[in-house]
C-alpha cells in the first residue's frame, strides 16, 4: 500500500544492546527517546503522536506500558497508542496515523528486557492454550522443525546456516561450529539468537517538515504486514507466503534494493527469507549483523528498519526492512525505504 | 551495584473448551483420538474453524476417530527438557500424522535416543492410567504399533469435560530502581522522602518513583526532599476481600488517600490503623505510623508504591477538616 502523503524516517536511536541491563524498561525508553529526538533539535513537546511496542509477558507486569508513558512526557495529555508487538508494528500504526494529515511528527519505540524471565519458559505460554502450551512447545523446537523442512526442500543446509551465523556475528569458524552439539537437531547454538536487553526509538515526519529536519529523509514508500495460522503444524514450513504477499503489497518488485535488513532470529530463517523475497547476491543482507548479533525482543524489528534507514541517510537509494512475530515466521512485516535526490 | 528482585507470577486460567475441543479432550480419557472433517481432509487435533478460511467446520457432528497409531513426519531431539515438557528425560518432539488424519500434531515421542528416531517411523500413544480429559492424558508416544497404558487403567470420565485448567507461572528478575531503594532506606530512619522535579513542573513525587512523567527527568538523591508526616484523608475505599490466590485479608478493610500538610502531595491507597472501617471518612486528620525495628518486612506494603517501613496512618485526634474539595484529591 502506498502512502497518500510523504512520510519519512528522519532519525532513530538504540540503547546499548546487552545480555542484562540494570535499567528498568522505562529508564531505557527515557534515554533512547531523548537520544532519538535531540540530534534533530526536537523536544518531547514537538511530538504529536507516540506509539510504543512492548510485551507484558516479557516485562512480567500487567499494563507495563502505562509506566513506560513516563518516558514520553505525556503532559499536557498527548495522542498515544500501544501495540503488544515489536516496535515495527508501532511504526506501522504511526505511519497510518500520519496519513490523516493533521499532524507532522511521531515517535515510535520498541522495548524489552528479555533477561527478566527465561524466554525458553515464557514463549510456550503464548502458544495454542489447548494443545501446545500444556506440552511446553517452545520456539527452538518449532524453529528446528522448520529448519528440517528447509533442508529437505534444498533451501538450507547446516553449512549454509553456519555461514549465516559467521557472517552475521562477524566471528566463528564454520568447520568448528559444525562440530558443536545440537540444541535441537539440526540447530546448534550458533543457529540461535542471543538473549538481549534493549530498546529503540524512531522519529517519523511528514512532507516539508521531514525535509526541514534532515537533508535526506528515508521515505517509506511501501508498508504491509500479513499473518498466517497460529499453529505451525498446520503450515507448510518450507515456505512463507505471508512474507511474499507483504513484499508484493509493499512494492518490493518495483525497483531493486541495495540493502535488506531481515529479522531472522534463527540462521535458516534468513535463507528462507532470501528465497521468498527473491534477493540476489547483489543485495547486502543484514550488514548490521541482524537478530543473530543482538535480539532485543520487541525492538529487533524496529532496529531492522532503523538500520535500513541508515543506509538511506548515508546516500543509499532503496532498502528493505522486515520484521516478524510468532513461531516459524508466522506474521511478517515489510517496509520499503527510499531516498530522493 | 543494582539490586535485583525475584517475583513469581502465576495466572490460574480456566478455559472453556467448546463443542469440538471439549469432545476431543473427553475422548482422550476414553483412549480415543478425534479429528474433524475439513473438506476432503481430517484435521487432528481438531479446531472449530478452518485455519485457512475461517469457515466453521460442522462442530461435534464433523468429528471422526483417527489413529491412535500414526507416522512421524518430522522430529527434533530435546536433550535437556524443561519443567514444562511432558517428559523429564531427553525425548523427541515430533510432527505425528495419525492414521486417518491429513494434518500432523506435535507431541513428545519417548524414544530413548535420537538414533531411534526417523521420518516415517510408526508411533503409538502411551496413555496415562488416570486420565482427566486433557492433552497430557497422552503421556507420550512410543515407537511401534501398540498403544500402552501406564499402570492401572482408570477408564473414561463419567461426564464430558467442558473446561481445562492452565496454571501459567513465570519467575522474573527485575532491577530495583535506585530511587526506590533510597526511599525505602530513608523509611528505616522514619523519614518520608519524595523527589522534587527540577524541571518546569516543580512537582514532588512519592513512592520511590524514579522519573518525572511530565518533564521526563530521572531523579537522583539530589532531588530528595523530606515530607511532613501529618495529613488529611481525602478519599477512601472499603474493600470486601475476594479469596483469590495470594489474598491474605479476610474481613472488609479500608484504603485511604492522604494529603500531606503544607504540600501538594497525595499518598494513594494507604492502610489505616486504629480506625474502624465504619469511622473512615473524608477529612480525618492522621499521622504516619512506622514499623518498629525488627518488624520491617522490606516489602512495599501498598500497591501505590514503595514506602518501606511506613505501616499506615492513625487518627491524631485533631478536629476533622471540613472542605468539600478534599474529596477530589486522589492524585
Amino acid at each position: 500500500m502506498a502512502p497518500s502523503t510523504d512520510i519519512a524516517v528522519v532519525g532513530w536511536a538504540q540503547t546499548p544492546m546487552v545480555r542484562r541491563t540494570d535499567l528498568s524498561e522505562t529508564a531505557l525508553l527515557l534515554r533512547v527517546i531523548t537520544d532519538a529526538i535531540e540530534p534533530l533539535g526536537l523536544t518531547r513537546a514537538d511530538i504529536d503522536f507516540t506509539c510504543l511496542g512492548s510485551c507484558d509477558y516479557i516485562t512480567g507486569q500487567a499494563f507495563s506500558f502505562v509506566q513506560n508513558l513516563d518516558a514520553i512526557g505525556a503532559w499536557p495529555p498527548k495522542r498515544d497508542s500501544h501495540v503488544e508487538m515489536d516496535g515495527a508494528w508501532a511504526l506501522y500504526e504511526a505511519w497510518l496515523r500520519l496519513q490523516e494529515g493533521d499532524i507532522d511528527i511521531a515517535v515510535v519505540t520498541g522495548s524489552g528486557r528479555s533477561s527478566t524471565g527465561d524466554p525458553a519458559l515464557i514463549y510456550p505460554m503464548e502458544m495454542d492454550p489447548y494443545y501446545l502450551a500444556p506440552i511446553g512447545a517452545d520456539p527452538m523446537t518449532f524453529a528446528a522443525l522448520q529448519a528440517r523442512a528447509l533442508i529437505a526442500a534444498g533451501i538450507a543446509d547446516e553449512r549454509a546456516m553456519a555461514e549465516v551465523s559467521v557472517r552475521s556475528r562477524g566471528k566463528g569458524d564454520v568447520d568448528e561450529l559444525l562440530e558443536g552439539d545440537y540444541v535441537r537437531e539440526p540447530l546448534r547454538r550458533h543457529d540461535l539468537p542471543p538473549i538481549t536487553d534493549g530498546a529503540a526509538a524512531m522519529v517519523l515526519a511528514t512532507g516539508d517538515r521531514a525535509r526541514q529536519l534532515v537533508e535526506r529523509p528515508a521515505y517509506i514508500t511501501g508498508f504491509d504486514h500479513r499473518t498466517e495460522c497460529h499453529n505451525p503444524a498446520l503450515r507448510a514450513l518450507d515456505d512463507a507466503p505471508s512474507v511474499r504477499i507483504a513484499a508484493e503489497a509493499a512494492g518490493l518488485g518495483d525497483a531493486p534494493v541495495e540493502v535488506a535488513e531481515l529479522q531472522a532470529a534463527f540462521t535458516h530463517e534468513e535463507l528462507l527469507l532470501r528465497r521468498v523475497l527473491g534477493l540476489g547476491e547483489d543485495v547486502a543482507v543484514n550488514p548490521s549483523g541482524g537478530a543473530l548479533r543482538s535480539n532485543p525482543i520487541m525492538a529487533t524489528g524496529l532496529c531492522r528498519i532503523g538500520h535500513a534507514a541508515d543506509h538511506i541517510f548515508g546516500g543509499g537509494n532503496r532498502a528493505l526492512a522486515h520484521s516478524t512475530s510468532g513461531p516459524c515466521l508466522q506474521q511478517n512485516l515489510v517496509c520499503i525505504l527510499e531516498g530522493r535526490s | 551495584m543494582t539490586r535485583f528482585v525475584e517475583n513469581t507470577i502465576t495466572f490460574p486460567y480456566r478455559r472453556s473448551l467448546g463443542p469440538v475441543i471439549g469432545a476431543f479432550m473427553t475422548a482422550l480419557a476414553d483412549k480415543r483420538i478425534l479429528g474433524i472433517r475439513n473438506g476432503d481432509g481430517v484435521m487432528c487435533p481438531p479446531l472449530e474453524w478452518d485455519p485457512a478460511t475461517g469457515a466453521e467446520l460442522g462442530g461435534a457432528d464433523a468429528l471422526v476417530e483417527v489413529g491412535p497409531v500414526g507416522t512421524v513426519e518430522s522430529w527434533t531431539w530435546v536433550p535437556e527438557p524443561t519443567e514444562q515438557h511432558p517428559l523429564d528425560h531427553p525425548f523427541a518432539f515430533a510432527l505425528i500424522r495419525l492414521d486417518g488424519a491429513t494434518t500432523p500434531m506435535l507431541y513428545a515421542v519417548d524414544a530413548g535416543s535420537p538414533d531411534a528416531m526417523s521420518d516415517g517411523m510408526r508411533v503409538a500413544p502411551r496413555w496415562k492410567g488416570e486420565r482427566v480429559g486433557h492433552i497430557t492424558d497422552i503421556a507420550s508416544f512410543v515407537p511401534g504399533e501398540e498403544p500402552e497404558v501406564e499402570g492401572d487403567d482408570g477408564g473414561p470420565l463419567a461426564e464430558p469435560v467442558e473446561r481445562m485448567d492452565y496454571l501459567a507461572s513465570i519467575t522474573y528478575n527485575n532491577p530495583v530502581p535506585p530511587s526506590s531503594d533510597f526511599v525505602v532506606d530513608a523509611s528505616r530512619e522514619h523519614r518520608l522522602v519524595g523527589f522534587r522535579c527540577p524541571g518546569s513542573c516543580g512537582k514532588t513525587y512519592v513512592g520511590g518513583r524514579g522519573v518525572c512523567p511530565i518533564d521526563s527527568v530521572e531523579f537522583g538523591e539530589q532531588h530528595a526532599v523530606d515530607l511532613p508526616q501529618k495529613g488529611t484523608i481525602t478519599n477512601f475505599v472499603v474493600i470486601t476481600p475476594v479469596q483469590y490466590p495470594g489474598q491474605t485479608e479476610t474481613e472488609p478493610f479500608a484504603r485511604v488517600f492522604v494529603l500531606l500538610d503544607d504540600t501538594d502531595v497525595v499518598l494513594g491507597y494507604q492502610p489505616v490503623i486504629e480506625l474502624p472501617v465504619d469511622d473512615v471518612k473524608v477529612g480525618v486528620r492522621v499521622d504516619a505510623v512506622w514499623a518498629s525495628p525488627g518488624e520491617e518486612t522490606g516489602d512495599a506494603p501498598t500497591m501505590a508504591g514503595a514506602f518501606g517501613s511506613l505501616v499506615g496512618w492513625i487518627p491524631n485526634g485533631e478536629p476533622d477538616v471540613d472542605d468539600p474539595d478534599l474529596v477530589n484529591r486522589i492524585f
